[in-house]
C-alpha cells in the first residue's frame, strides 16, 4: 500500500511537470484527485486496511494527497500564467474577417411612414380606424360634399365596378376620406382619428403617377375646434416624421369637403436655397387640409352648429419618396427585391 | 394661367412690390404661383444704336462696314449684311458680350478681315416676330444707349399660376380678377372695368332663341362692320398677348382673346355673311350631327351637345369653339359677336367627349358670371372701335335670357369667424376685406349679413364657412398661431386587427428573411382560368387602367408570384410578403367582402425537396407554426384537406394544409400549382404560400388565454425515441402517438431528424423525437422513464413499425 501510494505520488508528479496546457493538467488532476482517480481510489481502499496500519498509511496518504493537490495548484497557476501571455502575444488573427452572414428581411418604405405615423398620432390620442377599399358612390363622394357632375366621378378619374341596372355604383375609393364620415357614424363627435390606407385613381403610370397609392387621412372634430388646433398637429405630426421642427405655411387651397381649405406648405428640408426637390421655391407642398364642411358633418349624422372640426389628408406614397428620396413611385409596386432590400426594419 | 404684371398694373398699382412680392401674396392669400417668366430679360444687353457711318465692305459685295455710336464713350465698328442699313438708320445693336435668345453670345470677330465688334439684330434674331428681312429700323428719335427692351417697353413679368388651385374661382380666369385680388390684399384701390361703350340706338334685324334655356343663361350677339376687313392688332395688344403665351391672329380675334385674357368672359366673332337667316338658336345637337370646328377637326355631336345653328346648320359647338363655315378671315367684313353664358357641366363634358378642350371651355366649365356677357361684348366693341375708325358697330346688341345670379344673403357670425380661423381680427376689419372683394356686408354687431357679388356667386360662394374662408385669406393665414388641442385624456379604441397584422409582419421580417411588398388589387382576366375560375366569380372594374387587367383579386396569391417574375433573374430564392386584401362579392349581397390576408410568398430552386422539413410547404409551416405561437394559438393543421382548391384555386393538390384553431380556419399552405407557376413566366423555381386571414387570427387570439406556470421544482428526464416506420404514417400520427405514450409526464416533444434510406426496409422511414418527461410533485426514476420506452416501443408496433433505439 505504502509502496503504490508512494509510487503514485512519483507518477503524479511526473504528469504534472510534463502538463503542456491546463485543459491537460485538468485532466490529470481528474485521473489522480477525481472522483474515479487513482489516488482516490487508493483512499476508499483504507478501511479495508488492519487497525493498527490505518493511521500510518492514512497520514501518509492525506500527506501525499496534499502534497500532489499543492503541486497541481502551483502547475495550474504557471500554465494559466503562460497560457494568458501566448493569448495576449498572439499574432496571425484576421479580426477584419466578416463575421456568419445573417439574412434580414425588410420593410416596405410606405408602410414604415405609415406604422411610425400611426404610433405618433396613437399617442397624441388618435383612433387608428379603416374602411373598404371598394366604397359606394354615396360614400366616396356624396356625403364629401363632391357635386354630381364633379369631374372626379367620371371614368377618367376613378375606377369604377360594373354594376347591374339599379345597383348602387361602387369605385375604387379615390381617397380615405370617406374614413371620416365612417368614423363619425362609428364614434360621433368628439373624435380625432386617422384612416391609413390604400386608394387607387383612374391613371396612366409614369415616374409620378400610379392607380395605387397609400393616403392618410386625419380628423378631428370637437366643439370650437378651428385652424389653430389643425396647424398644430400638423406641426407636431412633421416634427414626429422629419425629426425636427420645420417652418410651414398655410396656403389656400380647395377641396369640396373643407372649407376654408388649405395647403400645407413646409421649408424644404433638404436645402437652404432651392433645390430639385422644391423646385427652387424652398418650400415643399405637404399636406391639403382645412375646416370639415359642414355638409360633410351632416352626412355623418353631427351637427354643424354644435361641433366644428378638421381634416387633412398625407400622401403616404408622397412622403416616402420624400423621406427616402425615391425618384420614381412606380417602384412602389413592383416587388423588385433590389428595391425592397434597401428599407431595413 | 399665365398673367402679366403689366397688365395687372392697368387696375391696380403694384409698381413699388417685386414680381417675388406679387407671386408670394398671390400664392398665401389666393392661388399658387409656379412659376415667374421675366419677359424681355433675353434681349436685355440690346442698345439702341446710331448708324454714324456705312461703307461697302472692301472684300465682299453683300457686306457693309458700319460705324455705330451706342451711348459709350467709344464708336464700335460692326460689319452687317443687311441691305437696309445706312448711315444714320437707328437700330437695335447688340454688342460684344452681349447674349441673344438662344445661348448665342457676341464675340469681336474679323469678316473677310475687317472687325466687328458686335451685331446690329432684325426682328427674328431678338425673338420680336419672325421677321427676318433686314435689320430692325428705329424711329429716328429713339435715344441712343437705351436699353431696347426699355425704349420699346418690352419688359413684363408673367406669373404662371396652378390652374389647378384655380378650379373653383370663376372670377380668377382674367386679369381683372387677379388685381381685384391685389387690390383687396394691398388694401389698394381697384380701378372699375373699362367697359363704357354707348350702343347705337338702332335695333337689329336679327332674333334669338334659346331652346334649352337650362343650358344657356343668357346670350348677346352684336354685330360689327370691319372696314377694310381684320388687320393686324396692335403693338401693345400683341406684346401682352404674347406675354401670357396667346397666339396672335388678326385684330378682330386678339380682341376677343384680350378681353376673354383680361375679364375671363370668352366671346366669339362670326363672319355675318356666311350665317344664313336672321335667327340665332341654342339647341342641342341632333344625334351625329356633323361638325367642323375652326381647327378643321370634324366630329360627329352627340344628343348632349349644344350647338348655336343659324337657320340652316350649326356655327358653333356652344362654348367650345366656333365652326369653320362662319370662320372670320381676311375677306370678312362685318361680324356677328357672341356673348354667352353656358352651363359649366354641359361645356366640360361637351369639350371631353370630343377632345376639344379650348380656352373657352376650360373658362365656361368653371361656371362664370351671365353678367360678365355684356361687359365682354362691350369692352370688345369699345377696343376695336378704339382701334380702328374703319370700324363701326352697326345697332344695338340683341339678348336673350337672365343673366342675374340668385344669391341670397349668408349670416356670418364674426365671434365664430375669428374662433375658427384663430385670427384676432375685428369686425369692422372683416368687412372691409369682404367689401374689398365685392361683397355687400349689413352688420349688426357681430352678426353679418354677406351677399357674395355675382362673380362668386355661381359656385364658389354657397354658405357662410365659405365667407369665413374670404376672411382669413385676406388677412392672411400667417397671422395663425399654431394652437394645442385639449381634449380628455382617454386611450383611443383601436382596430384590432391592425396591431396583430403588424405585429407578424415585422416578426415575418425580423425572424423570417421576408421581404415586405405591396402588390397591385386588379389581376389580369387570364389568371380567372388558371385558379379554375371565370372572370365572372370575381369583382369586375367597368373602366380598368389596363383592359386586359379588369379583376379584382380574391387573394394575393397570383399577384405574388408575378412579383416572382420580375425578381427571378437576380435571385434564385426569396421570401416576400403582404398584409393586404382580398375582395370577393357578398352572396347575400350589401357591401363586398373584404378580407384581410397576410401572405407570405417563398420561392426557390425547383432542385429543393419536394417534401419535408427543407420543402418550401416545409419552410412555410416553420413560419406559420411560428406566428402561431407568438399569438399562444395552438394550431392544427389538416393535410391536402377536402374543398381547399374551391377556395384557393391555385393550391397543389397534394401539397396544401389548412390551418385551423377551434373549427375555424386561419388560413392555409400550399406549393402553388406548377403550371400557373410557369404561366406567370416564373421558370425554374417553384413557389409556395402562405396566407392567413387575420380577423381568423384575432378571433382565435381572444378566445386563447396565456397562463403562467411556476418554474418546475423536480428536474425534467431527456430521452430521445427513433421510430421506424411505413411511409403512409406522417409525422401528424408519429407525433400523437409519442406524445399519448409519455401521458401527462409530457414537458415538450421536438422533432430532431427524418430519414430514409440504407439501415432502414423498404418502404420505411424513421422519425426521431427529443422528449422531456418531466412530474410536477417527484423527481422521475428509471423506471418510469424505461416504462416510457416500452409504451412507445408498442405504440411503434401499433402503426406498423417498430423503435429503432
Amino acid at each position: 500500500m505504502r509502496e503504490r501510494l508512494e509510487a503514485l505520488c512519483g507518477e503524479g508528479l511526473a504528469a504534472i511537470a510534463a502538463a503542456e496546457s491546463s485543459t491537460q493538467l485538468a485532466e490529470i488532476e481528474s485521473s489522480f484527485l477525481g472522483r474515479t482517480g487513482a489516488l482516490t481510489a487508493q483512499l476508499k481502499g483504507l478501511g479495508k486496511l488492519e487497525a493498527a496500519e490505518r493511521p500510518a498509511i492514512g497520514k501518509l496518504a492525506n500527506e501525499i494527497k496534499q502534497k500532489l493537490q499543492q503541486a497541481f495548484d502551483a502547475a495550474g497557476e504557471t500554465l494559466q500564467q503562460q497560457e494568458l501571455a501566448a493569448d495576449l502575444a498572439s499574432v496571425g488573427v484576421d479580426c477584419s474577417l466578416p463575421g456568419p452572414t445573417v439574412e434580414l428581411g425588410s420593410v416596405h418604405p410606405v408602410m414604415a411612414i405609415a406604422r411610425e405615423l400611426e404610433d405618433i398620432f396613437q399617442s397624441m390620442g388618435f383612433v387608428i380606424w379603416d374602411g373598404p377599399e371598394l366604397e359606394s358612390e354615396v360614400n366616396n363622394f356624396d356625403a364629401l360634399n363632391i357635386p354630381g357632375d364633379h369631374p372626379a366621378r367620371e371614368s377618367h378619374d376613378t375606377i369604377w365596378m360594373k354594376s347591374a341596372d339599379g345597383e348602387e355604383r361602387r369605385c375604387l375609393r379615390t381617397h380615405t376620406s370617406p374614413v371620416q364620415v365612417r368614423a363619425l357614424r362609428e364614434f360621433g363627435a368628439p373624435l380625432r382619428v386617422i384612416a391609413p390606407g390604400r386608394v387607387f385613381r383612374q391613371e396612366a403610370q409614369d415616374s409620378t403617377h400610379e392607380h395605387t397609392f397609400h393616403q392618410m387621412e386625419g380628423l378631428v372634430v370637437g366643439k370650437n375646434i378651428g385652424v389653430p388646433h389643425m396647424l398644430h398637429v400638423m406641426n407636431s405630426m412633421l416634427e414626429g416624421v422629419f425629426k425636427r421642427k420645420l417652418e410651414t405655411r398655410l396656403r389656400p387651397g380647395f377641396f369640396p369637403f373643407v372649407e376654408p381649405g388649405f395647403e400645407l406648405d413646409a421649408r424644404c428640408p433638404f436645402c437652404k436655397d432651392g433645390c430639385k426637390v422644391c423646385k427652387g421655391s424652398t418650400w415643399i407642398e405637404l399636406m391639403p387640409g382645412g375646416l370639415v364642411h359642414p355638409n360633410v358633418l351632416t352626412a355623418a349624422g353631427v351637427d354643424p352648429n354644435e361641433y366644428s372640426g378638421f381634416a387633412f389628408g398625407l400622401g403616404l406614397s408622397r412622403m416616402a419618396m420624400l423621406r427616402y428620396g425615391i425618384h420614381d413611385i412606380r417602384y412602389m409596386c413592383s416587388g423588385d427585391l433590389r428595391f425592397l432590400k434597401q428599407f431595413q426594419a | 394661367m399665365k398673367i402679366s404684371l403689366n397688365w395687372i398694373g392697368d387696375f391696380v398699382d403694384i409698381n413699388d412690390k417685386s414680381a417675388t412680392e406679387i407671386s408670394d401674396l398671390l400664392s398665401i392669400h389666393t392661388a399658387e404661383v409656379e412659376g415667374i417668366e421675366y419677359i424681355g430679360d433675353n434681349i436685355s444687353g440690346v442698345v439702341v444704336a446710331e448708324v454714324l457711318s456705312c461703307e461697302r465692305h472692301p472684300d465682299a459685295d453683300k457686306l457693309s462696314v458700319t460705324t455705330l455710336n451706342y451711348g459709350a464713350d467709344e464708336t464700335v465698328q460692326v460689319v452687317c449684311g443687311a441691305s437696309n442699313v445706312r448711315a444714320g438708320l437707328k437700330v437695335a445693336l447688340a454688342p460684344v458680350g452681349c447674349v441673344l435668345p438662344g445661348d448665342f453670345e457676341i464675340k469681336t470677330a474679323k469678316l473677310r478681315g475687317q472687325l466687328s465688334q458686335g451685331m446690329i439684330c432684325s426682328d427674328s434674331e431678338i425673338e420680336l416676330s419672325d421677321d427676318s428681312d433686314g435689320i430692325k429700323e428705329l424711329p429716328a428719335d429713339a435715344p441712343v444707349g437705351v436699353r431696347l427692351i426699355d425704349y420699346l417697353k418690352l419688359s413684363d413679368t408673367v406669373l404662371e399660376l396652378d390652374n389647378k388651385s384655380l378650379t373653383h374661382r370663376p372670377d380668377l380666369w382674367g386679369h381683372y380678377g387677379f388685381a381685384r385680388e391685389l387690390a383687396a390684399i394691398l388694401k389698394r384701390p381697384l380701378k372699375a372695368y373699362p367697359s363704357e361703350f354707348s350702343w347705337p340706338d338702332n335695333s337689329s334685324e336679327y332674333s334669338l332663341e334659346l331652346d334649352g334655356q337650362q343650358f344657356s343663361h343668357c346670350y348677346q350677339l352684336a354685330e360689327l362692320s370691319i372696314g377694310k376687313g381684320p388687320q393686324s392688332s396692335p403693338g401693345w395688344m400683341q406684346k401682352r398677348l404674347l406675354a401670357v403665351g396667346q397666339r396672335i391672329v388678326s385684330d378682330v380675334v386678339d380682341v376677343s382673346n384680350y378681353v376673354m385674357l383680361e375679364l375671363g368672359q370668352p366671346t366669339h366673332a362670326f363672319d355675318k355673311s356666311k350665317v344664313s337667316g336672321k335667327q340665332l338658336s341654342v339647341r342641342p345637337a341632333n344625334e351625329k350631327e356633323c361638325f367642323v370646328a375652326l381647327d378643321e377637326s370634324s366630329c360627329e355631336l352627340v344628343a348632349s351637345d349644344f350647338v348655336i345653328a343659324d337657320s340652316a346648320k350649326a356655327i358653333a359647338l356652344a362654348g367650345v369653339i366656333g365652326g369653320a363655315n362662319s370662320e372670320v378671315c381676311s375677306e370678312t367684313t362685318s361680324i356677328l359677336l357672341e356673348s354667352a353664358s353656358f352651363d359649366a357641366t354641359a361645356v366640360r363634358r361637351s369639350a371631353l367627349q370630343h377632345n376639344l378642350r379650348s380656352e373657352a371651355s376650360s373658362r365656361f366649365e368653371k361656371s362664370l358670371d351671365p353678367g360678365y356677357t355684356a361687359l365682354a361684348s362691350q369692352r370688345v366693341c369699345q377696343l376695336l372701335c378704339e382701334m380702328r375708325d374703319d370700324i363701326v358697330v352697326d345697332c344695338a346688341p340683341v339678348f336673350a335670357g337672365n343673366s342675374a345670379v340668385p344669391s341670397d344673403s349668408l349670416l356670418l357670425n364674426a365671434a365664430q369667424a375669428r374662433t375658427l380661423l384663430g385670427i384676432d381680427i375685428s369686425t369692422d376689419e372683416i368687412i372691409d376685406n369682404l367689401t374689398s372683394l365685392g361683397f355687400k356686408v349689413e352688420a349688426s354687431g357681430d352678426e353679418l349679413s354677406v351677399a357674395a357679388p355675382s362673380y362668386r356667386a355661381t359656385k364658389d360662394i354657397q354658405s357662410a364657412v365659405d365667407i369665413v374662408e374670404e376672411v382669413g385669406r385676406i388677412a392672411g393665414y400667417d397671422k395663425i398661431v399654431p394652437q394645442p388641442l385639449s381634449a380628455p385624456i382617454e386611450v383611443p379604441q383601436q382596430l384590432p386587427y391592425r396591431k396583430l397584422a403588424s405585429k407578424l409582419l415585422m416578426r415575418l421580417v425580423n425572424n423570417h428573411q421576408a421581404h415586405e411588398t405591396q402588390s397591385y388589387s386588379f389581376i389580369a382576366d387570364d389568371w380567372a382560368e388558371l385558379v379554375g375560375l371565370t372572370c365572372y366569380d370575381f369583382i369586375q372594374i367597368a373602366n380598368p387602367v389596363n383592359d386586359a387587367v379588369s379583376l379584382l383579386r380574391q387573394n394575393p396569391a397570383l399577384s405574388l408570384l408575378s412579383q416572382v417574375a420580375v425578381n427571378q433573374r437576380e435571385f434564385a430564392d426569396g421570401r416576400l410578403c403582404e398584409f393586404t386584401k382580398g375582395y370577393k362579392n357578398n352572396p347575400n349581397g350589401g357591401e363586398a367582402i373584404e378580407s384581410r390576408l397576410l401572405a407570405m410568398l417563398v420561392w426557390g430552386s425547383s432542385d429543393l425537396p419536394k417534401s419535408g422539413q427543407q420543402s418550401l410547404v416545409g419552410q412555410l409551416r416553420a413560419v406559420a407554426d411560428d406566428l402561431c405561437s407568438l399569438l399562444n394559438i395552438n394550431s392544427q393543421y389538416h393535410v391536402n384537406p377536402e374543398g381547399l382548391l374551391e377556395n384557393y384555386g391555385f393550391a397543389h393538390p397534394k401539397q396544401s394544409v389548412e390551418i385551423s384553431f377551434a373549427r375555424q380556419s386561419l388560413g392555409m399552405i400550399s406549393r402553388i400549382h406548377p403550371t400557373i407557376v410557369s404561366a406567370l413566366g416564373v421558370d425554374s423555381s417553384d413557389a409556395a404560400i402562405l396566407l392567413l386571414d387575420v380577423d381568423a387570427l384575432v378571433d382565435a387570439e381572444a378566445k386563447t388565454k396565456f397562463k403562467f406556470s411556476a418554474p418546475p421544482s423536480f428536474p425534467a428526464v431527456k430521452v430521445d425515441v427513433a421510430l421506424a416506420l411505413p411511409v403512409a404514417v406522417d409525422y401528424a400520427a408519429a407525433h400523437k402517438a409519442v406524445s399519448a405514450a409519455a401521458g401527462n409526464l409530457l414537458d415538450s416533444i421536438e422533432l430532431f431528424d427524418v430519414y430514409s434510406g440504407p439501415g432502414l426496409e423498404e418502404g420505411q422511414h424513421s422519425m426521431a423525437f427529443t422528449i422531456q418527461l418531466r412530474s410536477s410533485d417527484r423527481t422521475l426514476s428509471d423506471s418510469e422513464e424505461q416504462k416510457f420506452i416500452k409504451k412507445v416501443s408498442k405504440a411503434a408496433e401499433q402503426l406498423g413499425g417498430n423503435l429503432r433505439s
